[in-house]
């Protein structure tokens, strides 16, 4: 099981100083908290992709390439590339790119957007995006598996014997992700490919994630992948911990408070009741991280919010020390526990390699 | 048969709860008598918070989430509303606006709503039709509008009893409707069904249609994409 961060990238005004980081700070936060990942024995950084204020990651592979530089073991990811408004030829050949130079430690997740009007400003129509996520995706598909494409579809123009460079690195394509929230259709679209399937479950009750991920695991069967508990499943979490419980409610509040997304709305004690929300002390996110799989069932990789709200860098890099020294090594330890053979281990670019060549030989 | 009774009004007692229950009793008579018809209220206003707080956050809280599934499983609604600056309260527009979209299609509605005066009786026309409509529900032709001067003269109980026959007609015609749908059987209950103009919308699976999985609906995926495929 692979457990790591993702970082939506927002430049948030820190409500207990006023300040509001420049946009070089935020980007150079996100780079710290990356190469923490990696000291800490994180398996995965992942980033968001956006194109308007107060975000800054609107070019993911650049900033992926600039942290591969800077780490050996990390997996680069992303949470989401938006496969609705990028060209899906640019995303094969970018994210190839990025295979080759971080020697394949690289997969990314498929994702629509969370602002509609990133839509017009990429001249695309957001009525059309589980369209425009279905025939882009099945394309992309196509460029990192064939050599040679002719294509002609809805939305882009078409394609004569093309050729997407470079090819992915060993000729096996980073693994996709597919991340919803709460439409069937992109679960569906997981299971058709054999893709996994990622639930950002963070605002969400446990019941949803539940039903999204069940109807991923049964079609992942029903298209003849393997059974519904060979599918890859991926879920979010979010944290603030310190190692008194009170410490961590006293210091939180303020952020959560008036934090962009679920500030000014419920409490802080009903958000952590009813969504994964955990603040409190690194023994209370191990019990409230290993419910997950109640509901999930034994999943491939667990990826945690840390750096939102306007929390510091120095409190995000404290959280990471947790994370690693006190969180994950006894969750990886309690995740093997009672975890039936058949599971299969978080995907990465070195067990690809070798399933494709078993393939060939048989 | 499942009757969901939708009040936004807020003083407690409140007229517009009034209205709701009078309304519920006369459908309750008129679709099958006691016992025939599980009747359910939803105070908006014991909802409040968790509404407000499900714009915020997106999704319901318990109690909310419990309401909302009652609205979306109703063989019938009755929604009643107080009229607040010439339209519906915000906090019934709300209700609705965090309630599934699709929740509410094909379903028969009963609108209502109380207020001071007769002046804004037109509320029910210019307000709450069109939000139904866009609801793709199936508003009843009677709408029933209680000014305070109502309570006391003629008319209003003629109005509830004409409304409530709509209802209740459309209510015993969709249940009437799925038996016979659901084979021969069912044919017997037809005695006593609502008058033949009544519209019995049968809701007919399209071939190929979706597939059910984890309590969702999916467009199979093959369909998705060869519907994208250029002629």
């Amino acid at each position: 099981m692979q457990f790591g961060i993702f970082s939506v990238g927002d430049v948030t005004p820190d409500p207990t100083t006023g300040r509001t980081p420049t946009e070089g700070e935020r980007i150079k936060a996100m780079v710290a908290i990356a190469q923490k990942a990696e000291e800490v024995g994180l398996d995965v950084f992942a980033t968001g992709e956006h194109h308007n204020p107060p975000f800054v990651p609107s070019s993911p592979t650049t900033m992926l390439g600039y942290v591969a530089a800077r780490t050996e073991k990390l997996i680069l990811s992303t949470s989401t590339t938006l496969i609705t408004t990028n060209d899906p030829v640019k995303i094969a050949e970018d994210f190839a790119m990025l295979q080759h130079l971080a020697d394949g430690r690289v997969d990314l997740m498929m994702g629509r957007g969370n602002t509609g009007p990133v839509y017009p400003w990429f001249g695309k129509d957001i009525r059309q995006g589980i369209n425009l996520a279905v025939e882009n995706y099945a394309l992309l598909h196509r460029l990192w598996r064939e050599d040679v494409v002719t294509w002609e579809g809805k939305f882009r123009t078409p394609l004569q014997s093309f050729t997407s460079t470079p090819r992915p690195l060993d000729d096996v394509p980073p693994f996709v992700w597919h991340g919803s929230i709460r439409s069937p259709e992109i679960a569906e679209q997981a299971a058709y490919y054999g893709d996994g399937f990622f639930h950002n479950n963070i605002f969400w009750p446990a019941d949803h994630t539940k039903r999204m991920v069940e109807l991923y695991r049964s079609r992942y069967a029903h298209y003849g992948h393997g059974t519904p508990e060979q599918a890859i499943v991926g879920l979010g979490g979010q944290v603030f911990m310190r190692r008194n419980s009170q410490d961590a409610v006293r210091e939180f509040r303020p952020y959560f408070d008036n934090a962009p997304v679920y500030g000014h709305g419920p409490s802080l004690e009903e958000f952590t009741d009813q969504t994964p929300l955990t603040v409190g002390s690194p023994q209370e996110v191990i019990e409230k991280t290993l419910t997950f799989r109640e509901y999930a069932g034994d999943y491939q990789r667990q990826l945690f919010l840390v750096d939102h709200a306007g929390l510091p860098l120095k409190s995000v890099l404290e959280q990471l020390d947790l994370l690693g020294e006190e969180v994950v090594p006894v969750l990886r330890e309690e995740f093997a526990k009672g975890r039936p053979a058949g599971v299969p281990e978080a995907p990465t670019h070195a067990a690809r390699v070798a399933a494709a060549k078993e393939v060939t030989v048989s | 048969m499942r009757l969901v009774v939708v009040s936004a009004g807020l003083s407690v007692p409140s007229s517009t709860r009034l209205l709701a229950d009078r309304l519920a009793t006369a459908v309750s008579d008129r679709a099958g008598g006691q016992g025939a018809v599980d009747v359910r209220v939803v105070e908006l206003r014991d909802l409040a918070v968790e509404i407000a707080h499900n714009l915020t956050t997106g999704f319901p809280g318990p109690a909310l989430a419990s309401a909302l599934d009652a609205v979306a499983t109703a063989d019938g609604l009755i929604v009643v509303t107080p009229v607040f600056s010439a339209s519906y309260s915000g906090l019934f527009k709300s209700f609705f606006d965090v309630l599934d979209p699709e929740a509410l299609t094909g379903r028969p509605v009963l609108i209502a709503a109380t207020g001071g005066s007769a002046r804004h009786s037109l509320v029910l026309e210019h307000a709450l039709r069109p939000l139904f409509s866009y609801l793709r529900a199936v508003v009843v032709p009677t709408g029933v509008y209680a000014a305070s001067e109502d309570w006391g003269a003629e008319g209003l109980a003629e109005r509830i009893e004409r409304a409530a026959a709509e209802l209740a007609g459309l209510m015993r015609g969709l249940t009437a409707g799925a038996r016979v749908a659901a084979g021969p059987a069912g044919s017997a209950d037809r005695a006593g069904s609502p008058p033949e103009s009544v519209q019995v919308p049968v809701s007919v699976p399209a071939p190929g249609g979706p597939v059910g999985a984890g309590g969702f609906e999916v467009i199979p995926f093959e369909q998705q994409l060869a519907a994208l495929r250029p002629e």
